[in-house]
């Protein structure tokens, strides 16, 4: 049994038209024993960035409260808000930084540019090797059935109903087919003037 | 699981966990990978003698299989004037690698089978795909016994019209294709024979050309490799098999400083 | 792997240990579609271990009679044993019956108590096997030890865990409110089989190259040949 996958979990990320998704499972367990059907793994940066975590809880808040420290101190210093590729750049030298006793996370960043709203999506694995797609980006321990999805759904310049139905459709059918994620979802559409968040009422079992 | 591509990383620290893959929590030590425990002396049933790589290719009227002559016993170059392919009859040519005592003890068996299909006088004569056959279900009973036969075969010959090239395993694990290699061939002769076989047939001369190729890049970058090589060629014409070299040129060798 | 070391009492000395891997993962991936009365079966046509592909041209797909197609993959030489003892006992079966084709459902028992058989040196295969069967069709899945199901549509091999939830989505309606009502006809599951196995070579080393379909309708079995990525 993996350590990655003792909580149980997924997030997954995608780029439309001049917004972006990050959609989250709700379940948190021990191995096959669930606790909660109400724990979220997305998490709000700032006003246009949100970061899901996937992976072992105990790590999930710890680098979630870590990271959102020196993000603060950053935005306090500079007087500005922090753009997404800053943000994922901080993030995957955070955690590098703990090269030889890592976090047991795989980050997932989505969100708009403070200035510009140009669309931004990242994941990394557990030591910060950051990848930076042009369409969706996925972690979890039903990584590979939301590969098998969004590979099959997700298209180029979608509007931003279209992208929360894609994504939502995406992970509750990944998620259907893991033993350890699902318990419902909630899904956030970030546009430049407004976020929209979404609770899906799925299947609990 | 293919989050890890097959390939299993090394563990970021000892008994730690490897990226890509599941963490296992240390519970159970696991047995060091000594040859001599406390239960005797453990056999790996590893080959001993071996040849290196076989190269085949067909082309349009037939099919040419091509092994080096040299038969090692680990880094040892033991025995330099040995055939790797053979006519098995009129119809079948077939290359070695792997054990070459596994594979004395396999053409004993071919050669019996030659000898009563000859004797039948029938008219009937053992096939390319027949032979193939045969020797899958051969190495497939032998793993499944747990005593495998250390071997990668490549049979080639005619099918009738037709040219035939196929490739058997130590698991009888076989498949048959337009181009064929096995050891160190696969990654070094093979993207040079795909190269020209995807664009369509073969011609008897660019097959010769290919073998030839690979033959020489083999020589210069497998250890186990040798200039002398052997090649069986069979077409409607019937079978020859004959002897090379590789032109070796070590020019370039007084140009490489800093080693 | 099952070993030595799961049996502390035969660990005496003198005991003779071999460490020879008798499996090798050939990879591939299938995918079979159930419709009222039609079948519809596909399966990628790479051979590959590790990071070497042997061929680009290779089918896992098997026609036993003309109404039933078994798809077979992971442990090649495994699959090929298989295969080629069912068809000759699907072939036995005509013989003393004269000349009788077997029916679905006898293949889909007798494969499963073959696969048992090996219970403790299991054929190290995914199954699934597509057909019709008095005129309806009928789609079972095996694990490597035999254990047998009956499905409307199924994913097997080295992408199942991608391509089964695109199925449950597009043919099983699931997670839908306003289930649309598209008929399930021979030519949608074709393009649902040929779409999903585009997503998997993608994402999968081990399936690529091409795909090949079987189509089973009363009329028979038609075959398909599609393309996919070659890298």
């Amino acid at each position: 049994m993996s350590i990655m996958a003792y909580n149980g979990g997924c997030v997954v990320a995608m780029k439309g038209k001049e917004c972006v998704a990050i959609a989250t499972d709700l379940r948190f367990g021990l191995q096959a024993q669930t606790i909660d059907t109400n724990f979220e793994k997305v998490f709000p940066v700032n006003k246009h960035m949100y970061l899901g975590l996937a992976g072992l809880q105990t790590d999930i808040i710890t680098v979630y409260k870590r990271l959102m420290f020196r993000k603060n101190l950053y935005e306090i210093r500079e007087n500005r808000v922090m753009q997404p590729e800053r943000f994922a750049a901080m993030l995957s030298s955070f955690l590098y930084e703990h090269r030889f006793g890592p976090y047991f996370i795989e980050p997932v960043i989505a969100g708009l540019d403070p200035k510009t709203f140009k669309p931004f999506i990242c994941n990394m694995d557990l030591i910060g090797c950051a990848n930076m797609p042009d369409d969706f980006v996925v972690a979890g321990t039903c990584e590979e059935q939301l590969f098998g999805m969004c590979e099959t759904l997700w298209r180029e310049n979608m509007e931003p109903d279209d992208l929360f139905e894609t994504i939502s459709q995406a992970m509750l059918n990944a998620f259907d087919r893991d033993a350890i994620s699902g318990w419902g979802a909630k899904v956030y559409i970030i546009e430049k003037d407004k976020v929209t968040i979404r609770k899906l009422k799925t299947r609990m079992d | 699981m293919m989050s890890n591509n097959g390939v299993n990383f090394a563990p970021f620290w000892h008994n730690g966990p490897a990226p890509g893959s599941f963490y296992n929590f240390p519970q159970n030590n696991i047995k060091s990978n000594s040859a001599i425990d406390e239960y005797g002396f453990q056999r790996n049933g590893g080959p001993i003698t071996t040849g290196t790589s076989i190269v085949g290719v067909k082309y349009d009227k037939g099919v040419i299989i091509a092994g080096d002559k040299l038969v090692s016993y680990g880094n040892l170059a033991r025995y330099h004037n040995v055939d790797r392919v053979f006519k098995i009859n009129e119809n079948i040519i077939l290359g070695m690698s792997g054990d070459y005592a596994d594979f004395q003890f396999i053409k004993q068996y071919i050669d019996e089978i030659i000898l009563s299909d000859f004797s039948a006088d029938d008219r009937i004569v053992l096939k390319p795909k027949d032979l193939y056959t045969w020797l899958t279900r051969v190495l497939y009973n032998r793993r499944s016994r747990f005593n495998p036969l250390w071997l990668d075969m490549v049979v080639g010959g005619m099918q009738g019209e037709e040219p035939f090239l196929g490739h058997i395993n130590i698991r009888g694990r076989s498949y048959t294709n337009d181009v064929i290699s096995t050891g160190y061939g696969t990654h070094l002769a093979l993207p040079l024979l795909r190269e020209y076989s995807e664009k369509g047939p073969l011609n008897e001369e660019t097959a010769q050309q290919l073998i030839q190729k690979s033959m020489e890049v083999l020589f210069y970058r497998d250890c186990r490799g040798y200039p002398k090589y052997s090649q069986a060629n069979i077409n409607a014409n019937g079978v020859t098999v004959s002897d090379h070299e590789v032109k070796q040129n070590w020019d370039l060798a007084l140009s490489i400083k800093g080693y | 792997m099952l070993g030595i070391n799961q049996f502390p009492e035969y660990q005496v000395p003198g005991a003779v240990q071999h460490q020879f891997n008798p499996y090798e993962n050939n990879g591939g991936s299938i995918v079979a579609i159930a419709g009222d009365n039609f079948a519809v079966i596909g399966a990628d046509t790479r051979l590959s271990a590790g990071y070497n592909i042997f061929t680009r041209n290779h089918s896992k797909l098997f026609q036993l009679t003309s109404s039933a197609v078994l798809a077979s993959c992971g442990n090649w030489c495994d699959s090929d044993t298989l295969t080629s003892i069912l068809q000759t006992r699907v072939r036995q079966y005509s013989d003393t019956h004269e000349n009788k084709e077997i029916s679905l459902n006898a293949i889909a028992q007798l494969l499963s108590t073959m696969m048992y058989g090996r219970r403790f040196f299991p054929y190290y295969v995914s199954n699934i096997l597509a057909g019709i069967y008095e005129g309806k069709g009928y789609v079972y899945s095996y694990d490597p030890i035999g254990h047998c199901e009956r499905h409307t549509y199924r994913a097997g091999g080295s992408s199942s865990a991608l391509l089964q939830p695109i199925l449950d989505n597009q043919i099983g309606l699931k997670n839908m409110e306003e289930k649309p009502t598209i008929p399930l006809t021979v030519d949608r599951a074709v393009k649902l089989v040929t779409d999903t196995f585009i997503s998997a070579a993608e994402r999968d080393i081990y399936t690529g190259d091409g795909v090949k379909i079987s189509i089973i309708t009363e009329n028979g079995v038609e075959e398909r040949q599609i393309p996919l990525r070659k890298d």
